[in-house]
């Protein structure tokens, strides 16, 4: 299985925040690179088509260059995310409790390709490990030689530091960020302007996650046709995926970009517990569509799930078996997101509060008809009303398990 | 009708300064009422075939539903699920809330029933207050006396009494629960003046009394640990002993789809309130969705004789534009302060402080005979002049009643700037069901509280007795029903009223086909059936 | 109304998934009957004071919370009608107030969230009557019961802020207990006292005061 962590999470690249480790594992490589053509750093990233590993799937060499092409206002920003509180998504923790050197090498490499003077790593509050190894591996670099180059290479010093989240699941989304990380509720900002354009204090802010980053110094060590290589099909790189659920080996699986479904969980997983038939698979998360039985050809990669009607998302694959109830699960991840709702928006609050509560009363044997009929209207009616996706997600989970699974919601009424 | 002016003309034509004459004084109110008042309206009117009140005269409508098929046999009910409790109370307005309070004060378990929401009721409607003789020169003698007079002395004094010496502890009572009132720069209560009433005597809170006494209420029953609630529950058929003549329970059905559910109590308070939704006549209503004369037909169907039949109270001030508001009130308070009612001409015609079917019947005689208002919309009416008021007391509508002025901002109508249009509304069932100073009918263990019960009002309720009402009568039914003693031996819960009943219609040649309580209206396209769960 | 609206005198617009034909000046609640709309019994006073009827409403993109019998059909809207209310959480019986001057500190504990307001202004999005719900809820957790118990006055308790509240506050149950409690220990007006002193001393007795018709 040498497909196996064979790149992020490969054995010698896992050294915690052992700088000297790290720098015999070929660390500071890149940024030395790097500073003899700085430009061809965002080149390598766009010809390696390196996507958003947080769950937008969007070509990162985009969302770079638009940061690029502004002006500092006196500043720039960099926002490493690692709020990671997706529920079944738990992989940038462990990049960060295990390589936060990758992490703050791929940070700053993004900073001198797009002009960056101020990186933030942004990290879930609950994550003490991953916080820990971080602030440990951050002291490392704070007066380096490493970062005085990576300095003069931009032409400014070049600050880091370390912000813990709010602990709202909220502050995930991109301008929630933002706003606490300007010391105010991370109630997400209406767009445009886009962060790019007027971020953290009006400056343009580039959002990165935290396993996006950790690709970047081996894309510029290795090179582009490297990291294409890496991916099956027409993805490219390798992906971790967070398998958990109703499977005899949970856990984070790096993986080639493009792995079966059938693969993840089977070969690698260790199938099914109680060897029970498989059920349903939540991909990308929650906040997204399910995947069936028919569907564990599929690749798991943003195109091929996209051609199917769902979403790798931040590849989060809650595997379910025939001894769970669909019901139960989605009330149990309606319950989370009803409650993560921020209130900025009474359509998402209101709607979702309603959703989980009608979801709930079914699933304790309470519920009607016209529950169910409530609900599909909800579903219809609630997305692209609110200022982030969260509602979008909410009515895409419900729907989607509504479209497979509506006999087990209708045995459930009273 | 004649055909008076259109509303644009009307409009037009007023003049909130022009110079007004008294009106006509009122020489035999007697004749207008019989005349005009609709109660009067014989073709309207059927004869009771069989029941307690059998021979007594009451709205057609009315009496389709007190002859009417229960829904129910006894085989509908096997497999239900059976709850026991102390007390059950039916209807969630102000007078079940009263009654389950004071059920629960003295130890009972409650359980209260209501077919909508709790609090859905014409309690949380109410607007001009409740009657209460606290004034130095005021006295609770004369409230019996006005009470006893405006009700054509048809009353029963007893009640009358029992009713009106509770009013101060009714208010203290209310207080306690948390309920706010009006009050005067020196701390009193404020008080105002109504029709047939000798002195001020009605405590409020601006012109939204009864919203305040219902949130309150219904917020002491939520957070009572001794009551519990079950909404979109309505009562469906009374139980009763094997001689059909004991009220022992009762069964509810559902308005979210659940099985019928049987509650078998030691006794049971009916408190569902008025028949305005049955339009009686053909008239609007000032009532709220759920008035359906529910209790009054469970009631004479297991044998509780009911009175005053044939009287209904319409409150001359409905509104009558735009349609989706048309006879919701106005509230007397309002005429209280000063404002004046004008026919087409521009002219008062009727003391506008007289009891409520006097001044009534004198707008449907001004609109019957062409000096009525006609606007595009349809309907009819005289104008209730806010505007004059309002000039010559700047301010006051926004103070004194901002429920009026909140409704008309969202109809697009200003009260301080133009008249409101207004035609008598059916408001209040005078009459209803027989009880006792305790609030207990003529059947064994089945009490009554509120609009729903009969006896006080004579045939013409004055303003400020039925918020007074709901809660002095509700706590005493209350109290008695918690005070019942228990029955020896095992309890027999069956259906034998519904048998008698049912024997009687038949053998009165009446038609089986309809089914009463009628739980809601149906207003809906011809062919569609909306309330099927 | 969008360009290509309805006739001037026909609206079609969606309740509940079921596509009903109205006219403009009908409120939703109408327009649920005229349409034939099943199992619409979230309708009660008809006038906006018992604050059942409560609805989802879509406009375009936007979506927002309002009272059926308040609002008026309009030509591609969509309504939902919502279930009623949650049951209420917070426990208190005005008789467990045994002192005026221990009020705030109860609240505290009958209300913590109360002080937890994180100013996402999704109550005063949501109340239909326009109540200052935040300020309301401001007033309360400062100690200011009477003022706060003022702003809610034209609340109707239909509880649309409790839905959309994050912080679980029930906004509307915090200005209905800053109104009770106000009214519970501060409302003492001396002529009813006075006049109930009378009665205690000398109960009414009606039966030998007969009125004479």
């Amino acid at each position: 299985m040498e497909s196996l962590n064979a790149n992020l999470l490969h054995p010698r690249q896992r050294v915690g925040e052992n700088i000297q480790r790290w720098r015999e594992a070929d660390g500071g490589e890149a940024l030395r690179l790097a500073a003899q053509d700085p430009a061809a750093v965002l080149t390598a990233v766009q010809d390696a088509d390196l996507r958003g590993l947080g769950g937008s799937g969007f070509p990162v060499w985009r969302k770079w260059q638009a940061v690029a092409n502004e002006a500092p206002r006196p500043d720039k920003y960099l926002v490493c995310n690692g709020n990671e509180d997706e529920p079944g998504t738990f992989k940038d923790r462990l990049l960060l409790e295990e390589t936060p050197h990758q992490v703050i090498e791929g940070a700053l490499l993004a900073a001198l390709a797009t002009g960056i003077n101020r990186v933030v790593f942004y990290v879930n509050p609950d994550l003490t490990r991953s916080l820990a190894a971080l602030q440990a591996a951050l002291a490392q670099w704070q007066g380096s030689d490493m970062l005085q180059q990576a300095g003069d290479v931009l032409g400014r010093p070049i600050t880091m530091a370390l912000v813990p989240g709010s602990g709202h699941y909220i502050g995930g989304e991109e301008t929630a960020a933002l706003e606490w990380i300007e010391g105010k509720f991370p109630f997400p900002r209406g767009k445009p302007p886009y962060p790019a354009q007027f971020g953290i204090y009006g400056c343009p802010t580039l959002i990165n996650n935290i396993e996006t980053l950790a690709n970047i110094p081996a894309i510029v060590r290795r090179g582009a046709d490297w990291f294409r290589n890496l991916g099956l099909g027409q993805a490219t790189g390798s992906k971790l995926y967070s398998l958990s659920g109703d499977v005899l080996h949970p856990g984070v699986y790096e993986l080639p970009m493009g792995t079966t479904l059938h693969d993840l969980v089977f070969t690698h997983g260790g199938g099914l517990l109680s060897g029970k038939p498989l059920k349903a698979v939540f991909t990308g998360g929650p906040s997204n569509t399910l995947l069936a039985p028919e569907d564990l050809d599929v690749g798991l990669d943003f195109d091929s799930l996209r051609e199917r009607g769902a979403s790798l998302g931040t590849g989060a694959m809650i595997v379910v078996s025939e001894g769970t109830g669909i019901v139960r699960q989605v009330a149990e991840y309606m319950r989370f997101f009803a409650h993560s709702s921020c209130g900025q928006c009474v359509s998402c609050k209101t709607g979702t509060a309603t959703l989980s509560r009608l979801i709930d009363r079914i699933d304790t044997g309470r519920g009607t008809a016209a529950d169910l009929a409530t609900i599909e209207n909800l579903c219809r009616m609630l997305p692209g009303s609110g200022r982030c996706h969260l509602v979008n997600g909410v009515a895409q989970l419900v729907e989607s398990s509504f479209r497979h699974f509506r006999h087990e919601y209708q045995q459930a009424l009273k | 009708m004649k055909r008076g002016l259109s509303l644009q003309d009307a409009l037009a034509a007023y003049r909130p300064d022009a110079e007004l004459a008294p009106p006509p004084k009122q020489i035999d109110p007697d004749a207008l009422l019989n005349a005009y008042h609709p109660d009067h309206l014989r073709d309207g009117m059927a004869t009771l075939a069989v029941g307690p009140n059998a021979g007594a005269q009451c709205p057609r409508e009315l009496a389709d539903l007190l002859q009417a098929e229960a829904y129910i046999d006894e085989v509908d009910l096997a497999g239900a699920e059976v709850t026991d409790t102390d007390v059950l109370v039916i209807g969630g307005g102000g007078a079940g809330c009263a009654a389950a309070l004071a059920a629960a004060e003295h130890g009972a378990h409650v359980l209260l029933a209501t077919k909508l929401r709790l609090g859905d009721s014409n309690t949380v409607m109410a607007e001009g207050g409740l009657q209460a003789a606290i004034e130095p020169d005021d006295s609770v003698q004369q409230h019996l006396q006005d009470t006893l007079r405006a009700g054509h002395h048809a009353g029963d004094p007893a009640l009358v009494a029992a009713l009106v010496g509770d009013g101060p502890e009714v208010i203290r009572w209310l207080i306690r629960q948390g309920m706010q009132f009006d009050q005067t720069a020196s701390g009193d209560l404020h008080t105002r003046r109504a029709g047939g009433i000798s002195a001020p005597r009605i405590v409020h809170c601006r012109d939204y009394t009864g919203l305040e006494m219902m949130r309150v209420l219904r917020e002491a029953v939520i957070q009572h640990r001794g009551i519990e609630v079950w909404s979109q529950a309505p009562a469906v058929e009374l139980l009763s002993n094997e001689s059909g003549r004991k009220c022992v329970g009762a069964v509810l059905g559902s308005l979210d789809g659940q099985k019928l559910r049987i509650v078998r109590a030691r006794s049971v308070i009916l408190a569902t309130g008025g028949i305005g939704r049955l339009h009686l006549h053909g008239f609007p209503t000032s009532n709220h969705l759920g008035a359906t004369g529910d209790g009054l037909v469970l009631a004479y169907r297991i044998g509780a004789r009911l009175c005053e039949l044939d009287s209904f109270q319409y409150h001359p001030t409905g509104l009558v534009n735009p349609p989706y508001l048309s006879g919701k009130l106005v509230t007397e308070g309002i005429r209280a302060a000063g404002a004046l009612l004008l026919n087409a001409e521009g002219r008062r015609f009727i003391d506008e402080l007289q009891p409520r079917d006097v001044v009534s019947a004198a707008i449907i005689r001004e609109c019957r005979e062409g000096r009525g208002i006609h606007p595009d919309t349809g309907g009819v009416g005289v104008w209730l002049d806010t505007a004059r008021l309002e000039r010559s007391q700047p301010g006051l509508i926004e103070q004194q009643f901002p429920k009026l002025l909140a409704r008309s901002r969202i109809a697009g109508i200003d009260p301080r700037r133009n008249p409101v249009l207004v035609y008598p509304t059916l408001h209040y069932q005078n009459g209803g069901a027989v009880i006792d100073a305790n609030g207990a009918t003529t059947v064994a263990g089945l009490y009554a509280a509120g609009e729903v019960a009969g006896g006080i009002h004579g045939r013409n309720r004055i303003m400020g007795n039925a918020l007074l009402e709901i809660i002095s009568f509700g706590r005493r039914a209350g109290f008695a029903a918690a005070l019942a003693g228990h029955d020896r031996g095992p309890k027999k819960i069956t259906l034998e009223h519904v048998n008698q009943a049912r024997r009687a219609l038949t053998l009165a040649g009446m038609p089986l086909t309809r089914h009463a309580p009628q739980m809601l209206p149906a207003y809906t396209a011809p062919g569609k059936e909306i309330w099927k769960a | 109304m969008t360009e290509d609206a309805g006739s001037e005198s026909v609206v079609d617009l969606l309740i509940n998934g079921v596509q009903v034909r109205a006219e403009p000046h009908m409120t939703i609640v109408e327009a649920a009957w005229a349409g034939g709309v099943p199992r619409v019994t979230g309708v009660g006073c008809l006038e906006g004071v018992c604050g059942s009827c409560r609805i989802l409403l879509r406009r375009g993109p936007a979506v927002s919370v309002a009272l059926a019998c308040e609002t008026f059909a309009e030509h591609g809207i969509e309504v939902l009608f919502l279930p009623a209310p949650a049951a209420a959480r917070h426990q208190y019986e005005l008789t467990d107030f045994k002192d005026g001057w221990d009020i705030q500190a109860r609240f505290q504990e009958i209300f913590p969230e109360a002080a937890r307001c994180r100013h996402c202004h999704g109550c005063v999005q949501s109340c239909p009557k326009g109540i200052a719900v935040e300020e309301g809820i401001a007033l309360a957790a400062a100690g200011r019961f009477r003022e706060a118990g003022e702003a809610f006055f034209e609340c109707v308790m239909c509880e649309l802020c409790d839905s959309a509240c994050p912080e679980q506050i029930a906004p509307a149950h915090v200005g209905l207990f800053s109104r009770r409690i106000t009214a519970f220990f501060h409302l003492r007006p001396p002529n009813l006292i006075h006049r109930l002193e009378e009665l205690r001393q000398e109960p009414f007795s009606a039966s030998d005061k007969k009125e004479t018709p």
